[in-house]
């Protein structure tokens, strides 16, 4: 038994999704008042379950959740809060276009009789609290104009409004730049000052160190270790999170073609490496990059790995056409380029298969052979009527070559697994063959046999010439896939490197945490 | 902790050209300096416009508009529209009248008539839109069509005639210290509104429902409940609205006010209302449902055609949104 009562006691909590899907396999955790609790892991390491079941919205199937020392058995997020446990989610419950006193009070507003509010009062109680909590927050201000993390503190100060003892703070960091992070964690520090406990779910194992006083690692549905931070390493926590036997997979055996393929872009003097780069960027500067320098040559496939947030996507969004360098250059086949759109970068030969397929790739109402057309439409018009049968045919040997598992090209992408959907976002790009593909997140969804296909398809696409980039959290992947990798953080490029100077994913993980604030 | 001392840079109002401060404000100021021109412009073109005569014309014949922007106002903040406004102003006015024609000639029932079939045609919206999630803009499409249809019916295209006396005057020709009835009715229901959406919890709801569903929900907002008084109060205020047409004219007519709830929403986004919800005042729904009748009697006295008035009003509330949505 610990000598402080626990805030928060769960023991051993196991929980299923559909019978099939072990999400946590017997999780322990504590939580001491006045303490911040690290939660770190991998993506479904467990770690959302675990505070879904704490805040009632998941039901646990076995195992006890004390809070203040008492069994709970919580049906929604209502019943938790109840009992004083707040949940913070990214910028969800505030409305924008009213004040931060508004939104507050929001649904709880002092009021008389006749119910009518007082505004000048409700701001004055509003400024009080915040005042009186330590948030540097001006009641009368709207929530639209105020900063991210200005935001972010509102939602905590609306949380922790009530009796809230436990604050449960999901990323709270991800959107926010590094001034902003100060002033959270500020913020953090004084509520916990109060004697309130705060459960810190995060991937940056940085501000683990900044900011926690335990750390509890979770992996594959089990705990990996529980720490106190000031007697740990960033190696112990590394290792920790990525569990035995992960180094061996991102040493995944290449065919001799791709062997070769690779080896070429770790030799200066090879013509890989002297070739032309497909697309450089010089020294380019926007409102999320600043000053990045990238060259991708013929065939290379280059990673790009970062935090969420980190101005990953938008290296690609750069490249696209989607947003403008503000200063520096881009350089496409060896001439200056300013795209005013997407649709001038796909004439170009950029290709792009987005982070939400479904949102930004695919019309899901509509069949593989429309959606194959899609991009094309241009060079599929005869005299000026749509070429079905040529967009059948292209539609057609897509299937084919990406093999695709569906019953025909009419079949609707909505009946399609995940795995096959995303073949036919490539599908989008066979015909032209693209010069530069851009890939977000490539495999997100997708089950592991159909993993491996895309690679391939991924892979054929650079033995033909074609230059890739791969954004992936995914690090293992990332190793497997890419010849050469960046790091980006904070819209800069941190580290680049030949994937084979970075041995395993433990190595890997430690650049991009090192690189992150 | 320190940085309570020294506050957050970013909420002091950086310092910017007063011209564009105003333009870009939350507060209809801007709406309101195109009011004066309209007024300026219209004076210098004819010497009739500028007379207090022809202003209280001016806010005679604004009412209707001014009535049910007001409810209207209610419904696009909370997200939502209401296309059958018109429709619902000419059923519960015939109503009304064939109450009083037919059954007792008593003002005050005929007056509750109309007003519990403008809040049920509501009622009727608001369920439709929140218990089947069809849009709102499909239900009151649907719904102009049939409470048209329904007036027609009734009254077999004839206009219902009446004869109250008393109902006359406590809706139009009466006054009190010298101020036509309609223009009373637009500042009750005007101070009423600008109370409930101000000043009261229910206000609050309506902004919150607008502005972030998600959010409102998640602080305990019925948003679903929101949405329908929202609508019922809007039937209620065109009921309202049919009363005082009534009033004016003597009758019922199922033919009257065909397009009327175009310049309703015109008055409301000129007025500053976001279309998306979330945003707007009663106050710049005042100012916008002026410009409206402005623009309406200044059009007729400077002697521009009928049909040209229609395209200059499409033009100028095109106009407005491309402006507020810049900003």
């Amino acid at each position: 038994m610990t000598t402080v009562e626990s805030l928060v006691d769960m023991r051993d909590i196991t929980l299923t999704f559909g019978g099939v899907v072990k999400a946590l396999r017997g999780v322990s955790f504590d939580l001491r008042p006045g303490e911040v609790h690290a939660l770190l892991g991998q993506n479904g390491a467990g770690k959302s379950t675990l505070i879904k079941v704490l805040s009632g919205v998941n039901q646990r199937d076995g195992g006890s959740v004390l809070v203040h020392g008492e069994e709970t058995n919580f049906r929604s997020a209502q019943d938790s809060q109840a009992a004083g446990i707040a949940m913070v989610y990214q910028d969800l419950s505030l409305v924008p276009s009213m004040s931060v006193a508004d939104n507050l009070f929001l649904g709880r507003e002092p009021h008389d009789r006749l119910s009518l509010v007082r505004g000048r009062r409700l701001h004055a109680a509003a400024q009080k609290y915040l005042d009186e909590q330590g948030f540097p927050i001006k009641a009368a201000a709207a929530v639209a104009s105020l900063p991210f993390a200005y935001r972010q503190l509102t939602e905590i100060a609306k949380a922790l409004m009530g009796d809230i003892r436990i604050l449960v703070l999901d990323e709270p960091t991800s959107a926010l730049s590094a001034g902003e992070e100060d002033i959270l964690f500020d913020a953090v520090k004084e509520v916990t000052r109060r004697g309130v406990g705060v459960v810190y779910v995060t991937h940056r194992l940085r501000e683990v160190f900044r900011i926690s006083d335990r750390v509890t690692v979770l992996r594959d549905g089990l705990n990996a270790g529980t720490f106190d931070t000031p007697e740990i390493t960033m190696e112990t926590l590394i290792s920790a999170i990525v569990g035995p036997g992960h180094a061996k997979m991102a040493q995944a055996t290449l065919s001799l073609e791709e062997g070769e393929r690779r080896q070429g872009f770790s030799d200066p003097e090879h013509q890989s490496l002297t070739a032309a780069p497909v697309i450089e960027l010089r020294d380019v500067t926007n409102d999320r990059l600043r000053g990045v320098d990238l060259k991708v040559r013929p065939g290379e496939i280059l990673g790009l790995a970062g935090m969420v947030g980190s101005g990953r996507t938008e290296v690609l969004e750069t490249m696209f056409g989607l947003r403008r360098a503000a200063e520096g250059q881009v350089i496409y086949q060896g001439a200056e380029v300013k795209w005013k759109s997407s649709a001038a970068a796909i004439k170009a030969g950029v290709a792009l298969v987005p982070e939400d397929r479904h949102l930004q790739g695919l019309v899901l109402g509509d069949s593989i052979a429309a959606n194959t057309a899609l991009p094309q439409l241009r060079g599929l018009t005869r005299f000026g009527f749509f070429a079905k049968g040529e967009a059948g045919k292209r539609a057609t040997s897509a299937l084919k070559e990406l093999n695709v598992k569906a019953p025909g090209i009419s079949t609707r992408l909505q009946n399609l697994s995940g795995g096959n959907q995303q073949k036919v976002v490539f599908g989008k790009w066979l015909v032209p063959e693209p010069k530069l593909l851009l890939l977000d997140e490539p495999t997100v969804g997708v089950d592991v046999g159909a993993r491996d296909e895309i690679y391939g398809i991924i892979r054929r696409f650079a033995q033909r010439g074609c230059a890739v980039v791969v954004v992936s959290s995914d690090l293992v992947e990332l190793q497997m896939l890419c010849d050469t990798l960046a790091i980006i953080n904070d819209g800069q490029v941190t580290t680049t490197a030949h994937t084979s100077e970075v041995q395993g994913e433990e190595a890997l993980q430690h650049l991009v945490q090192e690189s992150a604030r | 902790m320190t940085t309570t001392l020294t506050g957050p840079p970013a909420v002091a109002a950086p310092r910017r050209n007063p011209v564009r401060q105003i333009l870009a404000s939350d507060k209809p100021y801007a709406v309101f300096l195109a009011l004066v021109a309209l007024i300026i412009f219209f004076s210098i073109k004819s010497p009739y416009f500028f007379a207090a005569d022809n202003f209280a014309n001016i806010g005679r014949q604004t009412t209707l508009v001014t009535v049910i922007s007001v409810g209207m106002t209610f419904v696009i903040i909370a997200a939502e529209i209401d296309l059958s406004v018109a429709s619902i102003l000419k059923l519960s006015g015939v109503c009304a009248a064939l109450f009083m024609a037919n059954f007792a000639d008593n003002w005050i029932l005929g007056v509750i008539v109309g007003l519990v079939v403008g809040a049920l045609i509501g009622l009727v919206n608001g369920l439709l839109v929140t218990k089947l999630g069809i849009p709102s803009f499909l239900v009151t499409l649907g719904m102009l069509g049939v409470a048209k249809g329904l007036a027609f019916v009734f009254t077999d295209t004839a206009p219902v005639l009446m004869d109250n006396q008393t109902f006359f005057s406590v809706f139009y020709e009466g006054s009190i210290l010298g101020i036509p009835m309609p223009i009373i009715w637009s500042i009750i229901v005007l101070v009423g509104g600008g109370l409930l959406l101000h000043y009261s919890t229910f206000g609050r709801k309506v902004y919150a429902t607008g502005g972030n569903a998600m959010a409102a929900r998640y602080s305990g907002i019925n948003t679903a409940r929101v949405k329908m008084i929202c609508f019922v109060l809007t039937g209620a205020l065109a009921a309202l609205a049919a009363l005082i047409f009534a009033a004016q004219g003597h009758a019922s007519r199922p033919d009257f006010a065909d397009g009327l709830e175009l310049d309703v929403i015109a008055a409301v986004i000129l007025g500053g209302t976001s279309l998306f919800g979330g945003r707007g005042t009663i106050i710049g729904t005042l100012i916008g449902s002026l410009i409206i009748g402005v623009l309406n009697n200044g059009l007729v006295i400077i002697g521009v055609s009928s049909s040209w008035q229609i395209a200059v009003k499409g033009a100028i509330i095109i106009l407005a949104v491309a402006f507020s949505k810049r900003n």
